[in-house]
C-alpha cells in the first residue's frame, strides 16, 4: 500500500511540475505581453517599455523567471498579481470559495434528483419509465451548461420578470441575496450532473441487479425492496463515492463558461481574466491551483479504490 | 433625428474654444450644478469592463480613467468643450515667448491620506510622470518639459523646451494626478493604489473586488464645497449587455453607459428609465499600415476609402446610433474640424475604386486580413459590413480575431496591418494627432507614414499659441489625411446611457468617463 | 444488402435510436447540401431587416445585422461539426498512435508518453480549451488544435490498453516466430485490432468535444466572423438574449440535437460493443 501511494504521489508532482512549465512556455510563446497592455496606444516610448518589463522580470530568460517562480512557489508564495498587486494565494483562495460554493450546491442537487431517478430506472429496466429517465439523461448530457443558463435567464425574465443581481455577494454577508446570484448558474450545472449521475447509477443499478446473489436472494423469497436497498443499492455506493470526485472535476470545467455568462468571480474568470491581461502570476497560480484540486480527486479515488477493493491495486 | 442634439452642443464648443482657457468660474468644473440637489444615498452603476488596477499613471485604458478620475486629480478639467478648466490649478500665466507657464495653486486641498497639498506633491507628481523610466503612457505628452520648479508653496512653474499650446489640456485626468510627495517611495507603492486611494478627487476608494464590484464612498474632506452629493457609489461588472439592460428594469442599476447604442432598444418604454444620448470624443476607425503589403501603394489605400460606405457600416455595427464622420472625432468637429464635403474620398466611388486598383496591377483584386479586437463588439458587425463592401472591388478579406494585448503589442511595433480601431482623446488636436501621425521619434506614427509635411504640420499645431491659425494649420493636416487615407475616420458612436429616474443631473462627459456623478444626487 | 439492413434494424430498435437515426439522417443531409435545405445566403447582410423575429421569410429570424439565422445555423452545421471532426480526427491518430506504441513496447516510450499524457489530464478539459485558445489566440485553427489536444490521452489510454492485451496473445508470438518485425506486427496485427476501440472512443468523445467547442466559441475564443458556426452564432447572441431571444435559442437546439444523436450512436455501439 505504502508504495502505491508514493508512486502515485511522484506521478502526480511530475504531472503537476510538467504542466505549470507547459502553461509557462506557452504564455512566453505569444507576442502582448503585460507591458503592451498598460502602455496602450500611448506612443513608442523604449525606455518606458524597457523600464515595466525590466520591473515585471520579463527581461529575463525563460528558465531564470521558470527557476525563481518554481522556488517561491514550493515555498508557499505564489507571487502577487501584476495589475492589482493582491497576493496569488488571497485571489485564488477567495475565488475558489465562489467556484466551491456552486460545486458544493450543484453536487448537492444533482444527488439528490439523479440518484433516485437513476435508481428507479435500474429497477424498472426495460420499461418505459426507463425510456423516459434514459431519455432524460442522454439530453441532459448532450445540452451545453452555457446554453441551458442563457435559456433559463430568458425563462425566469419572461415568465417570472426576474433576472439575478449580478453583482456578487458572499453567503456571509447576505445569504438571500447570495441565493439569487447563484440559483440559476448551479441549476444550470445541476442538470447536466444529475443527468450524469442518473445515467450512471442507472447503468450500475442494472449491472448489481443481474448478478447471481440478487437474482438469488429474490428466488429465497426476500421483498425485492430489501433486494435493492440492502444489497444493490450499498454495493454501488463505493463507484458512486468514486463518480462524486469525477463530477467535481468536471464542475471545476464547466464552471468557466458558467461563470462568465453568470458574472461570478470565481476561479475560471480569475483563469480567464487573467489570460486576457497576461497577468501571469494569476494564471499560472490559478492553473497550478486547479490542477492540484484534480490530483488530490484522482488520488483519492485511486486510494478509496484501493481499500475497498484491494484487487484494484497495481 | 440622430445628431441633432449633438449638434446644437458642438455648436456651443466653437465659441468657446477662440476664448482660451476658461479659469474664473469654478462652477463649471465636472458639468452645471443643480440648486435643487439633495445629499446622501448610494447608488450601483453597472459595467461591462473592469479597470485591471487604480493606477493614474500607468495604463490608458478607459476602463481605468473612467473611475480613478473620481479619485484623483490633475491640474485641470477636460471640459468637453475643449476647455482646459482650473482644477488643482487656480489659474496661470505663460511666457511671451510661450515656453514657461506658471500655475498658482488651490489653497486648503487635502489628500485622502489627510495630509495638505502644496507644490511639492505637484512637482513630485508630474516629474514622475514625466520621467519614461516609471514607464507612464503620459510621459510621452510631457516631452517638452525640461524643468518643473516651486518658487514657493502654491506657485508651480513648467519651463519647456519648445511652446506647447496644449500643456493645460495636457495636464487633466487621463494620464497621472497629484499623489503625495514621495508616494512611491514606498516599495507595493503603484499595486497599493488598488487598496487605498491617495488623490484629491471628491470620490475615496472602499473597496476593489476584481471580477466582481469596486465601491467608492464620499471625501468627506472635499475642497470644492458641498460636493460630491451621492454618499457611495457601486460599479459592478456585468456579464454582458443584455443582463444590464435587465438590471436597469429590475432597478438592481440606477445608471450604466452602454458602448453598443443598439443595445438600449428594449429601455425605451420601460417606466422609470431613462435613455439619453451624449456626444462623444470617441472614433471608430479602419487603420492602414503602410508598410503592410499592398497598403504601401497609395492608389490602394485610396481605393480602399473609395469603396467604404461610412453609414452602412455604422447603421451595421452601431444600428445608426452616431453620426459619420471625416477626419476628427464628432464632439470636435464643428470647433476644430473641416467640412466633410472639402474632405477627398468621403464619397463611394467603385468605378475610381476599381481604376485606382487597376492602375496599381491589382485589376484582378487581392487577398488580406482584417484585424478585429475581441471584446469589442462593435467590430464583428462592422468587419463583415466591410469585407462585403470591399469585395464589391475585389479585394478578399479575411477577419482575424486577436486579443487586446496581441493588437497593443502590435500597434505598438508598429505592426498594425489592416485593423479596426477604437480612439478616444481629450479635446485637443494636439492631443488627437500628433502622436498618431508624427514621425518618429517626437511622434509615434503609428502607421509607419513617415508624412515629412505631415510632421512640420503638427510641430507648428502645437506650438502655435493663437487659435486661428491654429485651426487653420489642423484643416491643412486634415485634408492630407482625407487624401492619402492611412487611418478612415468611419464614425463617432453616441454615449448611450440608461439610467432611474431617481438619478438626477448626471451629465456623460464625452471621453466617456463617469465625471458626471461628481455633480449627480438622488431623489428620495 | 440484407446483412447491412439487418445490422441497422439491430442497431436502431428502440423509439431512442429511431429518433437518433432519424436526427443523424438530418444532420448528414444539412452536412452534405446546406445549399439546398437553406438557398439564402448565410453572409448576406442587410441592415434593415436586422434583428427581427422568425417568420415566413426568415423562419429563424435574423441576427443584428440582419443575415438570415435559419441559412446560417443550417451552413453552421457543416462547419461546427467538420471543426469537431477534424480536431478528434487529429487527437485519435496522435492520441491512438502514441498509445499503441507506448501499450506495445511499454519501457521507455510508456513512461515518457505516460507523462506527457498524464500532464494534459492534470486539466479538467474546459479549462486546458480556453487556457489553449486564450493564449494563443482565437480562430480556427488553434481552435482545432486545443480540442485535439485535450482528446489525446483518452485515445491513448484506449489505444494503450488494447495494445497492452493484444500484446500477449498468441498469434503475435506466432507471427513473432514467423520472423516478423516488431513494428510490422505492430502495424499488421495489433493495430487493427485495436482501431475498433479507438473508433467507437471516437464517437463516444464526439458529443462532448462539440460541447466544448461550443463552449469555447460562446466565449469568444472559437472561429472567426463571419463564419457561421453554432458556438460563435451564439456568443453573438448573447447580448440580445432578452430582446432577440431566437439567435440563442436555434443554434443550440441544434448543438443539443447533434451531440444527441451521436451520443446515442456511441451508447448503442458500445453495448454491442460490450455483448461480443
Amino acid at each position: 500500500m505504502f508504495r502505491f501511494l508514493a508512486t502515485r504521489l511522484a506521478s502526480a508532482a511530475v504531472a503537476a511540475l510538467l504542466s505549470s512549465l507547459a502553461v509557462f512556455l506557452l504564455m512566453r510563446s505569444v507576442p502582448g505581453d503585460i507591458v503592451s497592455q498598460m502602455l496602450g496606444q500611448s506612443g513608442n516610448d523604449r525606455t518606458a517599455e524597457e523600464a515595466l518589463r525590466g520591473f515585471f522580470g520579463l527581461d529575463r530568460p525563460v528558465w531564470a523567471q521558470f527557476a525563481d517562480w518554481l522556488g517561491a512557489t514550493l515555498s508557499g508564495d505564489l507571487g502577487r498579481s501584476w495589475y492589482q498587486g493582491r497576493a496569488v494565494t488571497t485571489l485564488v483562495w477567495e475565488a475558489f470559495l465562489v467556484t466551491a460554493e456552486i460545486a458544493v450546491a450543484t453536487l448537492v442537487i444533482a444527488t439528490l434528483v439523479g440518484v433516485p431517478l437513476g435508481v428507479l430506472a435500474g429497477i424498472r429496466e426495460g420499461t418505459r419509465t426507463d425510456a423516459a429517465i434514459q431519455a432524460f439523461n442522454l439530453l441532459g448530457l448532450s445540452a451545453p451548461v452555457f446554453w441551458i443558463g442563457l435559456m433559463l435567464l430568458v425563462g425566469a425574465s419572461a415568465l417570472l420578470e426576474w433576472s439575478p443581481p449580478f453583482a456578487y455577494m458572499p453567503p456571509s454577508v447576505d445569504l438571500a441575496e447570495n441565493i439569487n446570484i447563484i440559483i440559476l448558474p448551479v441549476l444550470s450545472l445541476s442538470l447536466l450532473q444529475a443527468a450524469a449521475y442518473s445515467h450512471f447509477v442507472r447503468d450500475t443499478m442494472v449491472t448489481e441487479l443481474r448478478r447471481e446473489y440478487v437474482r438469488a436472494a429474490i428466488a429465497k423469497g426476500l421483498a425485492p425492496r430489501q433486494v435493492y436497498f440492502k444489497h444493490a443499492l450499498r454495493n454501488i455506493l463505493i463507484p458512486l463515492v468514486t463518480f462524486i470526485g469525477l463530477i467535481l472535476i468536471q464542475i471545476l470545467g464547466g464552471a468557466v463558461v458558467i461563470e462568465s455568462l453568470f458574472s461570478l468571480p470565481g476561479l475560471g474568470r480569475l483563469i480567464l481574466s487573467g489570460i486576457q491581461g497576461r497577468d501571469y502570476p494569476v494564471v499560472q497560480g490559478a492553473l497550478l491551483f486547479v490542477v492540484l484540486i484534480a490530483l488530490v480527486v484522482n488520488f483519492v479515488i485511486d486510494l478509496l479504490y484501493g481499500l475497498i477493493d484491494p484487487r484494484l491495486r497495481p | 433625428m440622430p445628431g441633432s442634439r449633438l449638434r446644437l452642443i458642438a455648436g456651443a464648443f466653437a465659441a468657446l474654444v477662440a476664448a482660451g482657457p476658461v479659469l474664473a468660474d469654478d462652477s463649471l468644473v465636472y458639468g452645471k450644478s443643480d440648486p435643487a440637489a439633495k445629499n446622501g444615498g448610494k447608488i450601483t452603476v453597472g459595467s461591462l469592463i473592469e479597470p485591471p488596477s487604480l493606477d493614474p499613471f500607468l495604463q490608458g485604458a478607459d476602463a481605468r480613467i473612467r473611475v480613478s478620475g473620481l479619485m484623483y486629480q490633475g491640474l485641470f478639467f477636460e471640459d468637453q468643450t475643449g476647455v482646459p478648466r482650473a482644477l488643482l490649478a487656480k489659474s496661470f500665466e505663460v511666457s511671451p515667448d510661450a515656453k514657461t507657464y506658471t500655475f498658482k495653486l488651490r489653497e486648503g486641498v487635502r489628500f485622502h491620506t489627510g495630509q495638505s497639498m502644496s507644490s511639492a506633491d505637484v512637482k513630485y507628481s508630474y516629474d514622475w510622470m514625466r520621467d519614461s523610466r516609471n514607464g507612464s503612457p503620459g510621459a510621452g505628452d510631457l516631452s517638452s518639459v525640461t524643468e518643473i520648479a516651486t518658487p514657493d508653496a502654491t506657485t508651480v512653474v513648467f519651463k519647456l523646451a519648445r511652446p506647447n499650446a496644449a500643456l493645460p489640456m495636457t495636464l487633466t485626468n487621463k494620464y497621472g494626478a497629484v499623489v503625495p510627495k514621495d508616494y512611491f517611495a514606498a516599495k507595493d507603492a503603484g499595486t497599493k493604489f488598488n487598496e487605498v486611494s491617495v488623490g484629491t478627487g471628491p470620490y475615496k476608494l472602499k473597496l476593489f473586488r476584481p471580477n466582481s464590484v469596486l465601491v467608492l464612498e464620499r471625501n468627506k474632506d472635499y475642497w470644492q464645497k458641498g460636493l460630491p452629493h451621492i454618499d457611495e457609489v457601486t460599479f459592478a461588472t456585468m456579464p454582458n449587455s443584455a443582463a444590464i439592460v435587465v438590471a436597469l428594469q429590475n432597478r438592481r442599476i440606477d445608471l450604466a453607459l452602454f458602448s453598443r447604442p443598439q443595445d438600449t432598444e428594449q429601455l425605451k418604454n420601460v417606466p422609470g428609465v431613462e435613455v439619453k444620448r451624449w456626444p462623444s470624443l470617441n472614433q471608430k476607425t479602419l487603420d492602414l499600415d503602410v508598410k503592410y503589403g499592398h497598403l504601401k501603394d497609395i492608389r490602394v489605400r485610396q481605393a480602399i476609402a473609395l469603396a467604404i460606405d461610412k453609414e452602412a457600416v455604422m447603421k451595421a455595427s452601431i444600428a445608426g446610433y452616431g453620426t459619420v464622420i471625416g477626419t476628427i472625432v464628432i464632439g470636435m468637429q464643428d470647433s476644430w474640424g473641416v467640412p466633410l464635403d472639402q474632405l477627398a474620398n468621403q464619397k463611394v466611388d467603385l468605378d475610381r475604386a476599381k481604376k485606382l486598383l487597376a492602375d496599381a496591377g491589382l485589376a484582378d483584386g487581392f487577398d488580406i486580413d482584417l484585424t478585429t479586437i475581441i471584446g469589442y463588439d462593435w467590430m464583428d458587425a462592422g468587419a463583415v459590413t466591410v469585407a462585403e463592401q470591399l469585395k464589391r472591388i475585389g479585394i478578399r478579406v479575411h477577419i482575424k480575431k486577436i486579443e487586446l494585448g496581441v493588437w497593443i503589442r502590435n500597434f505598438r511595433a508598429r505592426e498594425m496591418g489592416f485593423t479596426f480601431n477604437d480612439w478616444g482623446t481629450t479635446p485637443d488636436p494636439s492631443l488627437l494627432y500628433y502622436r498618431h501621425f508624427r514621425a518618429a521619434p517626437q511622434g509615434a506614427d503609428f502607421r509607419n507614414w513617415n508624412n515629412e509635411k505631415v510632421s512640420a504640420l503638427l510641430d507648428a499645431g502645437q506650438e502655435e499659441p493663437d487659435p486661428v491659425k491654429r485651426k487653420a494649420i489642423y484643416a491643412e493636416f486634415q485634408k492630407i489625411l482625407a487624401d492619402d487615407p492611412v487611418s478612415i475616420m468611419m464614425f463617432s458612436a453616441d454615449l448611450i446611457t440608461g439610467q432611474r429616474d431617481r438619478l438626477k443631473n448626471y451629465d456623460q462627459h464625452a471621453t466617456g468617463w463617469y465625471f458626471g456623478l461628481i455633480k449627480a444626487w438622488l431623489a428620495n | 444488402m440484407s446483412r447491412i439492413a439487418g445490422f441497422l434494424r439491430e442497431l436502431f430498435a428502440t423509439p431512442l435510436q429511431i429518433l437518433c437515426a432519424v436526427l443523424l439522417t438530418v444532420v448528414l443531409v444539412l452536412v452534405a447540401v446546406p445549399g439546398l435545405v437553406a438557398p439564402q445566403s448565410p453572409y448576406a447582410i442587410d441592415v434593415a431587416r436586422a434583428l427581427q423575429p422568425p417568420s415566413a421569410a426568415h423562419w429563424f429570424g435574423t441576427d443584428d445585422v440582419g443575415r438570415d439565422l435559419f441559412s446560417r445555423v443550417v451552413h453552421g452545421t457543416r462547419i461546427t461539426l467538420g471543426l469537431v471532426a477534424g480536431a478528434l480526427l487529429a487527437s485519435a491518430v496522435v492520441g491512438g498512435f502514441l498509445g499503441l506504441v507506448a501499450g506495445y513496447y511499454g519501457r521507455a516510450a510508456d513512461l515518457v508518453f505516460g507523462r506527457f499524457v498524464d500532464m494534459i489530464l492534470t486539466f479538467p478539459p474546459v479549462i486546458a480549451g480556453v487556457v489553449i485558445t486564450g493564449v494563443l489566440g482565437p480562430g480556427a485553427r488553434n481552435l482545432i488544435l486545443a480540442l485535439a489536444v485535450v482528446y489525446i490521452p483518452m485515445f491513448f489510454r484506449i489505444a494503450r490498453s488494447g495494445a497492452l492485451a493484444e500484446r500477449q496473445r498468441t498469434y503475435v508470438e506466432a507471427a513473432r516466430a514467423l520472423g516478423f518485425g516488431e513494428a510490422s506486427i505492430m502495424l499488421r496485427q495489433v493495430l487493427p485490432n485495436v482501431l475498433p476501440l479507438v473508433l467507437l472512443q471516437y464517437v463516444i468523445l464526439f458529443p462532448l468535444a462539440l460541447q466544448i467547442e461550443a463552449a469555447l466559441g460562446f466565449l469568444g475564443l472559437g472561429v472567426a466572423p463571419p463564419t457561421p458556426d453554432w458556438g460563435a452564432i451564439l456568443e453573438q447572441g448573447k447580448n440580445f438574449i432578452f430582446s432577440a431571444w431566437w439567435m440563442s435559442l436555434w443554434p443550440g437546439l441544434f448543438l443539443l440535437g447533434a451531440a444527441f444523436a451521436v451520443m446515442v450512436l456511441g451508447r448503442t455501439l458500445q453495448q454491442r460493443f460490450d455483448r461480443r
